[in-house]
């Protein structure tokens, strides 16, 4: 099993038709909607794809020759330790939850996999600890 | 019950009964007010946030020839020299020059506290006595004479929380608040914060000695703003209400409790940890001391409405506030600390240790701080009116 998340463009003219549930029942994906935006340009779908990896190279080729623009998302945001101060100021403010407050250390605790990359944190962190980047690749 | 001078020789001699805010809450919980009264001797506090009324007098030594300085730049921040001629100010809030609001007097402190070099500009028109009329050179914390915070607003006692009502994000010194009531965020440590544990200020007075910044400081004078006069719930104020002029050697001071926080679109501040320890002489003080979160309450101010004469959506406690999210008009919306409870609580616990190994020693104050005291504000007035 894979899973990755995607930026799906659509033109103006994709956005009435069902591409997610065809994803899902041709390709026997999990799908999980991050984060989702139609305006008069077209849409943006954040996505994270579950399933084999076979089953989602040919979701994506699928895609492509609907005309969506996929693009994996390869850039989260991290987070400086050494700057952070555990204030919480991140935690109202993102809306993935990436941040928790552990209510025994009062520690801010910090789940990247959460992160749907939509840059809110960065200008609210007072410390700079926040920004948004490549983070480190992982091997399977 | 007992006085400074029984703490102190109870302190010097390894026997007093120290607790943080939060243990002798718990205590008290447990065993009541009397027993806290009867057992304990001390309570520590902390906070740890940005406290924008802050800054540093530097005396940089005398140059050869000598100059007396009329412009100052510390890495580019301009600092306030109309003083003596090497005696200079740097506040937390002052942006550098000519690049908005990447870098300022917070960040020069901070650069000061972590031994780094600091590049100094100074200009002057010369004078007979002064000749010199510039100098390019480089200081750090240990090279000046003196350095120390002289803050003439800290540790206000309670705060505001803050909402943002209308259809945009505002970006404001309570931090980044999301259109449509999408967050709230608050800045007191709440029942750690010092003056909420000594509300009239009973025991905290000029002269009092602290912990600042990591090292030890002293309570100046009452702070810029000092106000008596707000609602109390539970014998704590409810908003804004006294505060503290603070002063302490930036060269005892530690990087953990000295950093310069940026607000987006609002500019610097310095975010500053203190603890003030509260001597437990009798009931009245055991009692003050038990306060906890669930009985502290905080008016919601909405930032949108940009006037000093805006109403408080509601009131709420800082265990609903620190719970994650309060109820705002039938809507769950997510809350915020803007200052660190873990570092509030760092410092109640480094200063307990402090006095448990004997070294810190309680002050009383030379003089209390006013028992009345009323804010005006500013109005547009003529000669005749002012």
């Amino acid at each position: 099993m894979a899973k990755s998340k995607y930026v799906l463009t659509f033109s103006p003219e994709l956005v009435n038709e069902p591409i997610t549930f065809r994803l899902a029942r041709e390709y026997d994906l999990l799908l999980n909607v991050l984060r989702a935006q139609v305006d008069e340009g077209g849409g943006t779908l954040i996505m994270e794809m579950e399933g084999d990896r076979s089953e989602i190279e040919g979701a994506l080729e699928f895609l492509v020759a609907k005309g969506v623009k996929v693009q994996e998302l390869n850039y989260l945001i991290t987070r400086d330790e050494d700057r952070c101060t555990d204030c919480s100021m991140c935690l109202s403010i993102c809306p993935a939850k990436v941040f928790r407050l552990d209510r025994e250390s009062w520690n801010v605790t910090f789940e990247q996999d959460r992160c749907i990359a939509c840059g809110l944190c960065t200008d609210a962190c007072p410390r700079g600890a926040l920004r948004l980047a490549q983070p480190a690749i992982e091997t399977e | 019950m007992r006085n400074i001078e029984e703490i102190n020789s109870r302190i010097e001699n390894g026997d007093a009964v120290v607790m943080t805010a939060e243990e002798v809450k718990a205590f008290s919980a447990e065993h009541g007010v009397a027993r806290v009264a009867e057992e304990v001797d001390v309570v520590t506090t902390g906070t740890f946030g940005a406290m924008c009324s802050s800054g540093a007098f530097i005396n940089f030594g005398h140059a050869e020839p000598p100059i007396k300085m009329t412009k100052v730049w510390l890495n580019g921040v301009p600092a306030y020299t109309g003083l003596a001629a090497v005696d200079a100010y740097v506040g937390a809030t002052e942006l550098r020059e000519g690049d908005g609001m990447d870098y300022g007097g917070a960040s020069v402190i901070e650069s000061l506290v972590k031994g780094e070099a600091v590049h100094l500009r100074a200009t002057a028109y010369g004078t007979d006595c002064y000749p010199r009329k510039d100098i390019d050179t480089h200081i750090s914390l240990n090279s000046v004479n003196q350095a120390y915070l002289f803050n003439p607003r800290n540790m206000y006692q309670n705060y505001a929380a803050a909402t943002n009502s209308s259809d945009r994000t505002l970006y404001t010194y309570m931090g980044k608040l999301l259109p449509h009531n999408g967050n709230v965020t608050f800045c007191s440590a709440g029942q750690l914060s010092p003056l909420l544990n000594d509300p009239h200020l009973r025991t905290i007075g000029i002269g009092t000695r602290i912990f600042l910044g990591g090292g030890i400081g002293y309570v100046a004078w009452e702070g810029t703003q000092y106000k008596t006069t707000v609602p109390e719930r539970n014998g704590a104020p409810v908003g804004a209400c006294r505060a503290l002029a603070v002063i302490g050697d930036l060269k005892q001071m530690t990087p953990e409790y000295v950093k310069a926080l940026n607000f987006t679109r609002y500019g610097w501040s310095l975010g500053l940890g203190i603890g003030v320890p509260i001597p437990v002489l009798d009931e009245e003080v055991a009692r003050a001391v038990s306060i906890t979160e669930d009985q502290i309450y905080a008016p919601v101010l909405d930032y949108s409405v940009a006037s000093r004469a805006r109403k408080p959506v509601k009131e709420v406690s800082y265990a609903e506030l620190r719970s994650g999210a309060i109820q705002l008009n039938g809507k769950e919306v997510r809350t915020s600390s803007l200052s660190s409870y873990r570092k509030a609580r760092d410092i109640s616990r480094e200063l307990k240790e402090w006095i448990q190994k004997g070294r810190f020693l309680l002050s009383s104050p030379v003089e209390a701080l006013p028992a009345e005291r009323v804010q005006g504000p500013l109005e547009v007035r003529s000669r005749e009116e002012a």
